[in-house]
């Protein structure tokens, strides 16, 4: 309840969210934590009371399309519109409503296939500022996990020039009990080790900070040094050959779609027989097998046991779990577990369900990286670009350009103050990637990644002390 | 149970109130008084206290309503002790149930006196009095949230359990915004009736005082006659300032954010002007003598319809000696009180509404046992579970409002005395007919009595609820149960 005074006092913008789903609670809570002021709506009021209850919000019930709503909700002063309901097409209509009637930049959440492969079309004929698709994005992170199976996560900056890796160090591994430093002398100097996760606290490490078995850390390097460092310490870096989804929702096809694109064998289990054919239609190399995919006698008649990765889709966040779990229990497979719910958050990390993917974080990230940029953007202009959440939230790497009228660049990063627990982690320099030491120097146009767990970082100037 | 929490609310609000006595400690420099020092004494008592109270921090900042309504509860008792300590202390109001009565009169804004002779109270005692209404006009609570960095939804639950109305909503998406422009709002008219009253050449300190009664609907006056002795024109702007604060202050909040349309249209203000024009010519009517001049009995019916609408309680007639119909109006008026959302009390405008809208449903399923309708306020929806919540108010004011009446009957006083005495405190009025009427106070009642009317203008200031909870021997288990742990 008691906030920190700065953030609470500075001055927000003003956001309306349209939906109270799960991703529109999620960006709720992430937002007004950021100091905005949010305004929300839903057609259940139940759902709008709850929220607002909860968080320091305003609520309206009722269509989020509606002009007369909107403008009761103060669209006319309003700096954004994000519209995230269980409708792509209400979604659409709510931010081309608000573009008519104000300026404010507009966000919606377009999900069925169809439409999504028009996105571009869509977000430039509407004047959108983003159109985002949480379940797109989760089948790319999926697909990248399942590219590099030991890792639990990877996040990509700059078009995929640079990759943050997470991985667990397991027991007697050559990692275990030595310096960050150390590792950095022995294995490589192209990489960054820039967090690290022990018994559920973030650490942002020095060089004399010592890493022991069971610490997940995470690292960062071009993709070509991540994969040598992985492969001098032990790991193994070959991409799965085949997959197992259970349920052949949305989601499901997003990943199919990706996995074969990279030429990933790709096996469906589908209650639904409708489904099994559209399925069948769209993805005719893969394996489509109708029957259920909770029962364990058809999971092993489908080959769980010889599966070599294995991803539970079935929309119900119970299910997904016992099947990662029964699946671990059965088989070597690199399992994924995808959580769409936001409850009991602690428990599903102290299971070992393996990767676990949060779409409605990776939609909120996207979100709140262009709502940093668009706050900033006015003062500073050195724009966040990226931004992802690190080890629940605790920690946040963030990508920023550095503008000409800095007060960072031409100096030596040794003579820079830098708050605690603040890492610059890479440097992109003229198309260059890199791993800056303490006489790296940061330069105008330059974009820098940042890890730090001092969260909310607006602008580069931020990390000063 | 979050106990820290509560506490932590509770020291904050004892440190607001020690920076507020600041007040009547400069008013004593002023007048040169000794009795000033009292308020230096309690408010460096009240300081210490806050401090020790602060000292363990909350590791939780869950909050729930129920913490909500404790701490608001708690924090309006803690709040009355503390302040009429000066009042006791100084020897002033020599007896404490009295002191403890008149504070609780003061912060509740209800205006009910102890005191036979007021011009006798010192100068400082005097301000804190009337003081003590402009401070529990808007809310303690509501001030703390203005100034304190709290981020989180819950502190909507401290709104909620002090502010009055049917449905407290906010303005703006923060609650603390949503404070602050309550805030400024209330100071801004406070001043401009200051101003007003200050160009009719009211004395300063009187001017002061009668501004506080009149912003937080309370009723303290400085003088023996109450508001007769004040000229024709100090007293129309008495009278219009006080229908002023017992509007709804979400329509100032329209008006200033340009739309007025919206405000005018609002059901509730308009049902309330209607209400206030419809008792005044009623009145008028029926204590209109012929051969009187117009304007006095104009000015008298006004002056009283709008003094008991809004809850303040000023007089400037004995309006106890008028004839039964003016009576009835006023004791109507009385219950009605004003709007949700402003400084007023009473039962509030737009619970009269809901209930009336929902005897008219009733009343159609008569007609068509099927028939779905909707209550509806502000063309929206009243949701069910508020209309239940209205029917719920009713029975619990009702309910209260009888055992307080078979209490105070004990006194032996005659049925008019008795049943205003906890219609005028439960509603937070100030006068009420006969033994208690305008020209009399309360301090020939009995210990008891003001007990249980001290616990009636609590229970009244903060729509019952809060203060009920309070008594529920459950809520005090869980209470120590987690203070244990």
């Amino acid at each position: 309840m008691l906030g920190n005074d700065k953030k609470s006092n500075q001055k927000g913008l003003k956001i309306i969210i349209v939906g109270c789903g799960k991703v529109g609670s999620t960006l709720t809570e992430e937002l007004s934590a950021e100091g905005h002021d949010v305004s929300v709506i839903d057609q259940n009021a139940g759902a709008v009371q709850t929220l607002s209850d909860a968080y320091d919000v305003m609520g309206y019930a009722g269509n989020g399309a509606s002009l007369k709503l909107l403008q009761e909700a103060g669209i006319d002063t309003a700096d954004l519109i994000i519209a995230v309901t269980g409708s792509d097409e209400l979604n659409l209509l709510c931010c081309t409503v608000a573009k008519r009637e104000s300026n404010c930049a507009a966000i919606a959440r377009v999900r069925t296939p169809e439409y999504s492969e028009e996105a571009d079309y869509l977000r430039e004929r509407l004047g959108l500022a983003l159109i985002v698709n949480p379940d797109q994005e989760a089948a790319n992170e999926i697909t990248r996990v399942l590219t590099l199976p030991t890792a639990l996560e990877i996040d990509t900056f700059m078009h995929a020039q640079a990759e943050l890796i997470k991985i667990k160090i397991p027991e007697n591994n050559v990692m275990d009990g030595k310096t960050i430093a150390t590792i950095a002398r022995e294995h490589s100097f192209h990489m960054l080790i820039c967090g690290v996760e022990r018994d559920g606290i973030a650490h942002i490490p020095s060089g004399a900070f010592v890493l022991h078995s069971g610490d997940q850390i995470s690292f960062i390097g071009t993709r070509k040094h991540t994969k040598e460092f992985l492969e001098s310490v032990g790991f193994d870096t070959k991409s799965v050959k085949d997959t197992m989804i259970v349920g052949g929702g949305r989601s499901a096809m997003y990943l199919a779609k990706n996995l074969m694109n990279s030429g990933i064998q790709v096996k469906i289990i589908e209650k639904d027989l409708e489904k099994c054919r559209k399925l069948s239609e769209n993805f005719p190399n893969a394996v489509i097998i109708q029957g259920d995919g909770t029962d364990e006698s058809v999971l092993m008649e489908s080959g769980l046991k010889e599966a070599e990765s294995f991803i539970p889709l079935t929309g119900i966040d119970e299910e997904n779990v016992m099947l990662t779990l029964h699946a671990k229990h059965v088989s070597k497979a690199k399992v994924i577990t995808k959580i769409n719910r936001n409850s009991f958050r602690d428990v599903i990390d102290s299971m070992d369900l393996g990767s676990v993917i949060y779409p409605r974080y990776i939609t909120s990230e996207v979100i709140v990286a262009y709502v940093r940029a668009m706050r900033d953007s006015k003062k500073y202009k050195s724009n966040v670009l990226t931004l992802y959440h690190l080890f629940n939230a605790q920690a946040e790497a963030v990508e920023f350009r550095v503008s000409q009228n800095s007060k960072i660049i031409g100096k030596k990063l040794m003579d820079l103050k830098i708050k605690e627990n603040t890492l610059i982690a890479l440097i992109f320099h003229r198309g260059k990637v890199i791993i800056p030491g303490g006489s790296s120097v940061i330069e105008a146009n330059d974009r820098v990644i940042v890890v730090t767990a001092n969260l909310g970082l607006d602008h580069i100037e931020d990390i000063l002390a | 149970m979050n106990t820290k929490m509560i506490s932590f609310i509770l020291g904050h609000v004892l440190r607001i109130e020690a920076a507020l006595m600041c007040f009547p400690i400069l008013v004593a420099l002023v007048y040169q008084e000794q009795c000033g020092l009292w308020f230096v004494a309690v408010a460096a008592v009240c300081l210490i206290t806050g401090y020790l109270l602060l000292r363990c921090k909350p590791e939780s900042n869950v909050f729930y309503l129920k913490e909500g309504c404790i701490a608001t509860a708690l924090s309006w008792v803690f709040m009355s002790f503390f302040g009429c300590m000066p009042f006791y202390l100084s020897g002033q109001i020599p007896k404490f149930t009295d002191a403890f009565f008149e504070t609780v009169s003061g912060f509740t804004t209800t205006g009910s006196s102890i005191l036979p002779n007021v011009e006798a109270l010192a100068r400082c005692m005097l301000f804190w009095r009337s003081f003590t209404h402009w401070i529990g006009g808007m809310g303690v609570l509501v001030f703390l949230l203005a100034i304190l960095p709290m981020t989180g939804g819950s502190n909507m639950n401290l709104m909620r359990a002090e502010s009055p109305g049917m449905v407290v909503g906010k303005l703006v998406p923060r609650v603390r915004y949503t404070a602050r422009i309550l805030y400024y709002i209330y100071m801004v008219l406070t001043v401009i009736e200051f101003i007003f009253l200050l160009a009719g050449r009211m004395p300063m300190f009187d001017a002061i005082c009668i501004t506080f009664g009149t912003a937080g609907t309370g009723g303290f006056g400085v003088l023996n006659s109450g508001c007769a002795d004040y000229t024709a024109y100090q007293q129309w702007v008495i009278t219009i300032f006080m229908l002023i604060f017992a509007v709804n202050f979400n329509a100032y909040f329209l008006i200033i954010f340009g739309k007025a349309k919206k405000a005018f249209s609002m059901e509730e203000v308009r049902v309330y002007w209607g209400i206030v024009v419809v008792a005044i010519v009623f009145v008028f009517a029926y204590t209109y003598i012929p051969g009187m001049k117009m304007e006095p009995a104009l000015r008298a019916a006004s002056f009283q319809v709008a003094s008991l609408i809004s809850s303040t309680g000023y007089a400037t007639v004995d309006f106890n000696l008028w004839t039964a119909p003016a009576k009835m109006m006023l004791i109507l008026v009385m219950f009605i009180g004003a709007c949700g959302g402003s400084t007023g009390g009473g039962l509030k405008v737009s619970r009269i509404i809901t209930a009336l809208k929902a005897i008219k449903k009733e009343l159609g399923l008569y007609i068509y046992p099927k028939r779905v309708q909707n209550i509806k306020m502000d063309d929206k929806s009243v949701g069910s579970e508020t209309v239940h919540a209205t029917y719920v108010y009713f029975l619990t004011f009702t309910l209260i409002f009888g055992c307080s009446l078979f209490v105070v009957s004990l006194n032996g006083y005659d049925f008019e005395t008795n049943f205003s005495a906890v219609l005028t405190t439960l509603n937070n009025m100030g006068p009420g007919f006969n033994a208690v009427g305008p020209t009399m106070n309360f301090s020939h009642m009995s210990v008891l009595t003001k007990y249980v009317l001290i616990f009636d203008m609590l229970a009244g200031r903060l729509e019952l609820y809060p203060m009920l909870l309070l008594c529920m021997p459950s809520i005090w288990k869980e209470y120590l149960k987690s203070v244990k742990q």
